[in-house]
């Protein structure tokens, strides 16, 4: 491996443990659709910022707090049903994405590629990235609390804005992977740790616990893969994922007989 | 205020998509009183607590007493049934350690489950694995964790077999007698409200009339608060 694959698999690690940390809580609030759809917001982002010659990242950060914030007001104001208009919206902003971005950029901004990325700015992504896992380990108990019965979280004090912060947090994790695993794939990353997670685990602490620790392993296996077979990282993350996957539903078919 | 009151709500109405659903009530409750709310479906019993509790918004005054702990049993869960969520945890969302809860918590919950005469072993299983018993009465013990000085109770009965509704009742009145527990509870079985209501609030969007069950649950009342039609008829020597 060469510096930049030393930095992608940092990348993947630390990144990939922040998506399996919020992926339980995404997926327990019904929003793994929403949350793949998300990281396709990224792309409009992408583009402006090639357009205007600034770090593609800045882009991303942008439309992607954006669109959680969207989300947010979304679940609370509109009497739609938040995930189709999450669909129509993210799908449309994928095809502006698309026809504003130059061509040469195209694939690398789906699919990802391993980032080369200066020292300073791999710090920050990994720092962010631990941050942004500590916050979910921190907020567990409330996330749950607004999970389990919003009602009842209100009662105790928990009020809407951990709704807020958990897409934050989410929108936050899904831009710092996004390098790597690109725009479409990013939010299958947040997804997948926890979907494999989720049948195995048998408490919602052990929950968090495994899904963080697949989120690490899901994205060294398949950046291992992508580097083996010459592939490109993000289909070959999720591709690995989804393998682990099937064989969780095995395992977890096999114990419920 | 009443000396007395732990709760008044005076002139409270609430409006929703432009629906009026409760209009212009008021009421007092006292401390360690019981008080049914009865009313048809659709009169806006849980929309009243909703509001006691400030879930939603309403217009008129809603006062506590200062300082009152209160805690709400809801009619129904918003979690899939799959969820990985043990009955522990459920009752750990109320901890000040959710990853390594305090000795002293953990044995409170096993005190308050206890006493609502569920076994340790069920806090080892999911919140889907539980029978709809054992999960009202969870749900109850989630409720006292903290002691409460009031409870409201969303039909905590519902889904329940009739033994297991007289079971939750004792308990309920045993913790109202030995906490001095304010109770509000919202009831479809007039039965249970005749045993276990000091005081009865019937609603239909407005108060149509209040006082003890004796006074209230009489045909004339039932007919006001149900229509002429096919009322609640109530008879305490049967049982429903």
């Amino acid at each position: 491996m060469h510096s930049s694959h030393h930095a992608s698999f940092w990348i993947a690690v630390l990144v990939g443990i922040a998506s399996g940390s919020i992926g339980p809580f995404i997926l327990l609030r019904r929003m793994a659709l929403v949350g793949d759809a998300l990281s396709h917001v990224a792309l409009p982002g992408i583009a402006l910022a090639l357009l205007y010659r600034v770090d593609p990242f800045y882009g991303v950060i942008v439309f992607l707090t954006v669109a959680a914030v969207l989300i947010f007001w979304l679940e609370g104001n509109s009497r739609l049903p938040p995930d189709a208009i999450v669909g129509l919206l993210f799908t449309a902003s994928l095809a502006v994405g698309i026809l504003i971005i130059p061509n040469g950029d195209i694939i690398e901004s789906l699919f990802g590629a391993f980032p080369v990325l200066s020292l300073s700015f791999l710090l920050v992504i990994l720092c962010v990235a631990t941050v942004l896992s500590v916050l979910c380990f921190v907020f567990a108990r409330r996330f749950l609390f607004r999970i389990v019965s919003p009602d009842l979280a209100s009662v105790h004090g928990l009020g809407r804005k951990y709704d807020l912060a958990l897409l934050l947090i989410f929108a936050m994790t899904v831009a710092l992977g996004i390098k790597l695993v690109g725009t479409l794939l990013m939010g299958a990353l947040t997804i997948i740790p926890a979907a494999v997670a989720k049948n195995v685990a048998r408490s919602m602490r052990g929950y968090v616990v495994v899904s963080a620790l697949l989120g690490g392993a899901i994205s060294v296996g398949g950046m291992w893969m992508a580097d083996a077979f010459r592939l490109l990282p993000g289909p070959s993350i999720v591709l690995f994922g989804v393998g682990l996957f099937v064989l969780s539903l095995i395992i977890g078919l096999k114990r419920a007989v | 205020m009443n000396e007395n009151a732990i709760l008044t709500v005076e002139a409270l109405s609430v409006t929703l998509d432009a629906v009026q659903i409760l209009r212009n009530v008021s009421f007092t409750v006292k401390q360690g009183e019981a008080l049914a709310v009865i009313g048809p479906n659709g009169a806006g019993k849980t929309s009243l607590f909703r509001a006691l509790l400030g879930l939603i918004p309403y217009e008129g005054s809603v006062r506590w007493r200062a300082g009152t702990r209160i805690e709400y049993v809801p009619q129904r869960f918003s979690v899939e049934r799959s969820a990985p969520i043990t009955a522990l945890e459920f009752c750990l969302l109320k901890s000040p350690g959710f990853w390594r809860p305090p000795a002293a918590f953990v044995d409170h919950v096993h005190d308050e489950i206890a006493l609502m005469g569920l076994d340790r072993g069920i806090l080892k299983k999911n919140l889907g694995e539980l029978s709809g018993g054992q999960t009202q009465r969870l749900l109850i013990a989630w409720a006292l964790l903290q002691q409460p000085g009031v409870l409201l109770l969303d039909e905590p009965t519902a889904g329940v077999d009739a033994g297991f509704e007289d079971t939750i009742y004792s308990l309920i009145r045993r913790i109202q007698a030995e906490r001095g527990t304010t109770v509000l509870l919202i009831s479809h079985d007039l039965s249970v409200v005749y045993r276990y209501a000091k005081d009865v609030l019937c609603l239909n969007t407005s108060v149509i009339c209040q006082g003890s069950p004796q006074d209230v649950l009489n045909p004339a009342g039932l007919a006001a608060l149900y229509g002429d039609t096919g009322y609640y008829r109530h008879d305490p020597n049967v049982k429903h």
